[in-house]
């Protein structure tokens, strides 16, 4: 078992390193994943990308004033230039016509623009401590050191236990920013505060994956735990679950093979979460949304041969055969068939040597949607300008909608009628 | 019967880059009174309540309730922001939202109590909306999302309400148990007042009337105000030069006045 050994290896004493480093990782991704939350839902995507490319210029002249590597001093400068970009984001969009995603643009180039010049700057000064500055674009996860794990997982606990404090006031900011200023909350110090915690979890994550790579860490886990969840709490949780798992699982494939990058296996460890989440999400996902469907389907199809075996059996007092069915209704044999079978396992009709036999529940069924289907004609006819031919069409497809509580207002609403609009009877 | 006085507006004016929402504008609203601010699309009506709410900061000029700073009294004061400025698909339960009611009281971080939670259920229970308490906000048609801003509001237990649009896009169930909560307020005591757009409901839901045509036309009694003459000039197009003027101001970046 090749990937057995990997496992062993990886969590062996020897390794000790590195399994620091994908801890640390892992931290890391989770603070973006909680913070980053917060910037879907307040729909500031591409600001995340804004800050991740504006820390660059920040690092780049940390370097140049102090000359050395030092993880602190590239923090406060990657924080400084950060807040800045945001707070120029602000001020152009308050104060000139341009729209939002033009000042994003700009101000995302400008500074990552910069932030290259300033870096080729340094590459070609002759200092011998910059060799390795090149990594903040793509990431250098792998080559962490124990003192920047432990500085940067310090930080990104801090950044989770603030969210988990200001939680209420979090949330309230992303729903309804007016509300939370009418009821006296300090707005303006809150999205500061929130934004600081932004750019500080992007300040160390470009660490880890680059600055290229950042936006993703913010933004997919936070993406795909909207799928699975209707409640910020356990948004918070999946998404920081998902960073932390990316974060582990990316340091250790790229750990297995040689030369793969780190940053960039994370990002694609997280697309894959979000995309089995997008896929899979018990409501809103791809596949849930499909089975919804498909029920409607099911439904429509189980209703619609129940109501034609009442009436071809007129009104559910004679049996009838599969083969009158088909000729009457013109449904294509394997539909019915297939129908029908499912019919019989919920004891709606009984199938014995090709006959339909009608059960209690299935007559009481049918008669409910022949009823709806002439409640929609009156109720069309009553309160629409709609010809006599037009109603049937309409109410073949609403006879299936209408639930319990909608056919009771429908009777009320219509004072229990005897009759439809083609006279035919009702059946309460 | 004049009522104490509730709401001030003096001099109030509101500049949006350059173009005035508010110019000037002068009243003052009477306590206990569901009080109607009108005018047609564009005249002010949203700026007016959000200055008095304190969400958008005056350009000049000043309003006071309670005779007072908004701030010495912001828990007299419940609010209900436009349903429509809201992205209702937010991961967010009925019940959370009306408890956002009860944050004024608790602050940033103290915990709900029981008694909070016995408000919210009275809250929900009063516009009819219990039965929904866990129900997805993403998933309530526009007459229950403004059920919902409304508990929210009953739940902070001001005694004055500031209400926009609660009447836009909603059911006539709703509308119609909406006007009889607000007249089962009235009664308690409290003041509404309530930004709203038709014309035809305006005599029989409103005792006062604020006409606003980004100036105040008018602010009086119902029966004083609602006039041919007054509502002519609130909507009939005479005003409109007030428009020309303002896309001039905005236009050619003229200052609305020297400081």
């Amino acid at each position: 078992m090749e990937l057995w050994e990997h496992i062993t290896t990886f969590f062996s004493a020897e390794n000790y390193t590195l399994f620091i480093v994908s801890i640390g990782s892992g931290i890391l991704c989770l603070a973006a994943g909680a913070v980053g939350t917060f910037t879907y839902l307040r729909k500031r995507a591409l600001i995340g990308d804004v800050i991740s490319h504006s820390v660059l210029p920040g690092i780049a002249i940390a370097f140049m004033l102090t000359g050395v590597k030092n993880p602190l001093y590239f923090l406060l400068g990657a924080v400084v230039s950060g807040l800045i970009s945001i707070w120029i984001v602000d001020y152009v969009q308050a104060k000139s016509k341009l729209k939002l995603d033009t000042i994003l643009a700009l101000t995302l180039s400008v500074f990552f623009g910069v932030g290259v010049v300033l870096l080729t700057k340094i590459q070609h000064g002759g200092n011998a401590a910059q060799s390795g500055l090149d990594s903040f674009l793509f990431g250098k996860a792998a080559s962490m050191n124990l003192l920047d794990v432990k500085l940067f997982s310090i930080i990104a606990l801090v950044n989770v236990a603030c969210i988990a404090v200001f939680l209420r006031s979090f949330s309230l900011i992303s729903f309804d920013e007016s509300y939370a200023k009418g009821i006296g909350f300090n707005v303006k110090l809150l999205k500061g505060f929130l934004a600081l915690l932004t750019v500080m979890t992007v300040a160390i994550g470009v660490q880890a994956v680059g600055v290229v790579l950042m936006a993703a860490l913010l933004i997919t886990p936070a993406a795909g735990a909207r799928y699975l969840t209707n409640s910020i709490p356990r948004m918070l949780v999946i998404s920081g679950s998902f960073g932390f798992a990316s974060g582990l699982i990316g340091v250790f494939i790229s750990y297995s093979g040689a030369g793969m990058p780190t940053g960039p296996w994370i990002v694609i460890v997280l697309s894959a979460f979000a995309l089995v989440a997008i896929l899979f999400g018990k409501k809103r996902g791809v596949f849930a949304r499909r089975r919804v469907k498909k029920n409607n389907h099911i439904k429509i199809n189980n209703e619609n041969v129940l109501k034609d075996i009442y009436k071809v059996g007129s009104q559910g007092t004679k049996t009838i055969t599969i083969n009158e069915l088909i000729k009457k209704e013109k449904y294509p044999p394997k539909l019915l068939i297939s129908t029908l079978k499912r019919l019989e396992k919920i004891d709606h009709v009984g199938l014995v040597r090709g006959m339909i036999i009608l059960s209690d529940k299935g007559r009481l069924a049918a008669r409910e949607v022949i009823r709806k289907h002439r409640l929609w004609e009156i109720y069309l006819s009553k309160y629409f300008q709609l010809d006599a031919d037009h109603l049937h069409d309409d109410a073949e497809g609403i006879e299936h909608v209408i639930t319990p509580e909608i056919e009771i207002e429908l009777i009320k609403l219509l004072e229990r009628p005897e009759k439809d609009p083609h006279q035919s009877e009702i059946p309460y | 019967m004049s009522n104490p006085t509730i709401v001030e507006a003096h001099n109030l004016t509101v500049v949006y880059g350059r173009k005035p929402a508010l110019w000037n504008v002068d009243f003052e609203l009477p306590e206990k009174q569901v009080i109607g601010i009108m005018g047609p699309n564009g005249s002010g009506k949203s700026t007016l309540l959000k200055s008095i709410m304190g969400v958008v900061e005056p350009t000049s000029g000043f309003t006071k309730v309670y005779d007072q700073e908004l701030s010495e009294v912001r828990d007299r004061v419940s609010y209900v922001p436009q349903r429509q400025d809201i992205d209702w698909d937010f991961p967010a339960s009925v019940w959370d939202i009306v408890s956002m009611g009860r944050f004024q009281k608790r602050g940033l971080f103290k915990k709900l109590t029981a008694e909070d939670k016995d408000i919210i259920t009275e809250s929900l229970e009063k516009v009819n909306m219990l039965g929904f308490s866990k129900r997805q906000i993403s998933q309530l048609s526009g007459g229950q999302q403004q059920r919902v801003f409304l508990a929210r509001a009953i739940a902070q237990q001001g005694d004055l309400f500031l209400m926009d649009e609660p009447f836009a896009g909603v059911d006539i169930a709703t509308e119609e148990m909406i006007i009889s909560l607000l007249k089962e307020m009235k009664t308690a005591g409290k003041t509404l007042v309530i930004v709203h757009h038709d014309l035809h409901t305006a005599q029989s839901y409103f005792d006062h009337l604020v006409l606003l045509n980004t100036r105040l036309v008018a602010s009086g009694p119902t029966q004083d105000v609602f006039t041919d003459q007054i509502l002519t000039d609130t909507y009939g197009g005479k005003l409109t030069t007030i428009a020309k003027i303002s896309q001039e101001l905005e236009n050619k970046e003229f200052p609305i006045r020297y400081k």
